[in-house]
């Protein structure tokens, strides 16, 4: 099974689970998504997602002067953000849980 | 810096270039913000230990581009024209593709910069013509060009084309919705047009005053207007061809036969009278030289009826006035001559 296909789907809310955690900047993002464990998370479709989420109104955005090149560009959850992400989990919550109940059936079955 | 750091920074410069290509379509906000974050994360991964080529770390920047505007829920590269125009957008592009559409198309990306880059200029324009037109097709009897001059103000008129060309400046360097931008170009358009119309009928008007003028100059005399001395109207004045002289004496008297030279000694000509206003024909009789050879600088000059009229009829000899009368002419009175001292 293709493993990009689930990550666009699941992706806002990895993206605005991660800077939940903790403001990022757009690399910075990609990282902390890979090291959870997304390693298939395409540089381009995050930064796009960043995009998106922030132009939605879930994300605000500041720069922050950088000693070893041009400043960065952090992205922080606001209410609106932690409101969908609330959202979001429920939903995903829901959703694991009947793929997962699907799953389970025919190794009940057997 | 060192050789392959400089290569890394070209790599990273194309790949940003090449991005940049392929979002050319979106609204420059977006695009801006897009690649401002990329140049960032170029930056990021420059300095990462990876001498990976940045096409295989990133992928292909066509592939990046696509995956950043589906990412950022913005439309496909092309998908927007395509809606507008389908199949125009496809066969444009097969044809760039091929040898001389990619000449035809470097020509016209040429001259697509070229007039990208006087847009301002006509920015500009458009100020200016949006307050002339109106002032221009309402005749009021006040000069509008070069500065318009509504209600016969050229000061409000300085002011309105000031006013004029900064809102429409202003209005050139935002991104508008589609709809608006159709609108503006639209109306650009109709004013362009309005302009050429009104320039035209402008130029006409003109012709005609300059005639009209023209025809008033020459009205003392029944001929057409000849403002040009020619071979049969050899002296001209500004009211028109010249047909006789008439010359007096400084008391008053009238001169016959005075003889008449310009300021090179060559006898001075005028032209034949045509049209006198009793309808008899006339013909010019000049003096004759002891040898026979006509006198033409002799005036006033003396014609003679020929016994018909103008309409070829015969009029009998008494109808035409014979009387040479000049003119009344407002004549000068000098002071009385000064005795000359004698001894």
């Amino acid at each position: 099974m293709d493993a990009s296909q689930l990550l666009k789907g699941v992706l806002d809310v990895a993206v605005l689970a991660v800077v939940g955690d903790a403001d990022g900047y757009g690399y910075d993002v990609v990282r902390r998504l890979r090291a959870a464990g997304l390693e298939e998370v395409g540089d381009a479709s995050v930064y796009g997602t960043l995009r998106r989420l922030y132009q939605a109104g879930a994300l605000t955005s500041y720069v922050v002067p950088s000693d070893e090149g041009p400043h960065r560009k952090y992205y922080a959850i606001n209410d609106r953000g932690r409101s969908v992400l609330e959202d979001s989990t429920k939903t995903w919550r829901t959703f694991a849980d009947t793929v997962d109940g699907l799953l389970q059936r025919p190794a009940v079955a057997a | 810096m060192t050789a392959p750091e400089d290569s890394a920074t070209r790599q990273a410069q194309d790949y940003l270039a090449a991005v940049e290509h392929e979002l050319a379509d979106l609204p420059p906000e977006d695009r801006s913000a897009l690649l401002e974050d990329l140049a960032q994360h170029l930056e990021a991964l420059a300095g990462e230990d990876d001498d990976r080529p940045l096409a295989v770390r990133l992928g292909l920047p066509a592939q990046y581009a696509a995956d950043l505007r589906a990412a950022a829920g913005l439309p496909a590269r092309g998908s927007v024209v395509r809606i507008a125009t389908p199949g125009v957008r496809d066969r444009l592009d097969a044809f760039l593709a091929s040898p001389a559409g990619r000449r035809v198309g470097s020509a016209g990306h040429e001259v697509w910069r070229l007039l990208g880059e006087l847009r301002p200029a006509w920015w500009v324009l458009r100020g200016y013509l949006l307050v002339l037109v109106p002032c221009l097709l309402v005749t009021d009897g006040f000069r509008d060009f070069p500065v318009p001059a509504p209600l016969g103000s050229d000061e409000l008129g300085v002011v309105l084309v000031l006013a004029a060309v900064v809102g429409s400046v202003a209005l050139g360097r935002r991104s508008l919705p589609r709809p608006a931008n159709i609108l503006v170009t639209a109306f650009g358009v109709v004013l362009v047009l309005a302009s050429f119309a009104v320039a035209q009928d402008e130029l006409q008007q003109q012709q005609e005053q300059d005639y009209a003028y023209a025809s008033y100059a020459a009205s003392s005399v029944f001929t057409l207007p000849t403002e040009v001395a020619d071979g049969r109207y050899p002296l001209v004045s500004r009211y028109g061809p010249v047909t006789d002289v008439l010359p007096y004496a400084a008391d008053g008297t009238p001169l016959d036969g005075v003889l008449l030279y310009d300021q090179d000694g060559r006898p001075l000509k005028v032209g034949f009278q045509e049209w006198w206003a009793d309808g008899c024909v006339r013909a010019l009789e000049q003096p004759r030289a002891a040898d026979g050879v006509p006198v033409p600088n002799s005036y006033p000059q003396v014609y003679e009826p020929t016994g018909s009229g103008v309409d070829g009829a015969l009029v009998p000899a008494g109808t035409c006035d014979t009387d040479d009368a000049r003119p009344e002419v407002p004549l000068p009175t000098f002071p009385p001559a000064e005795p000359t001292p004698s001894g």
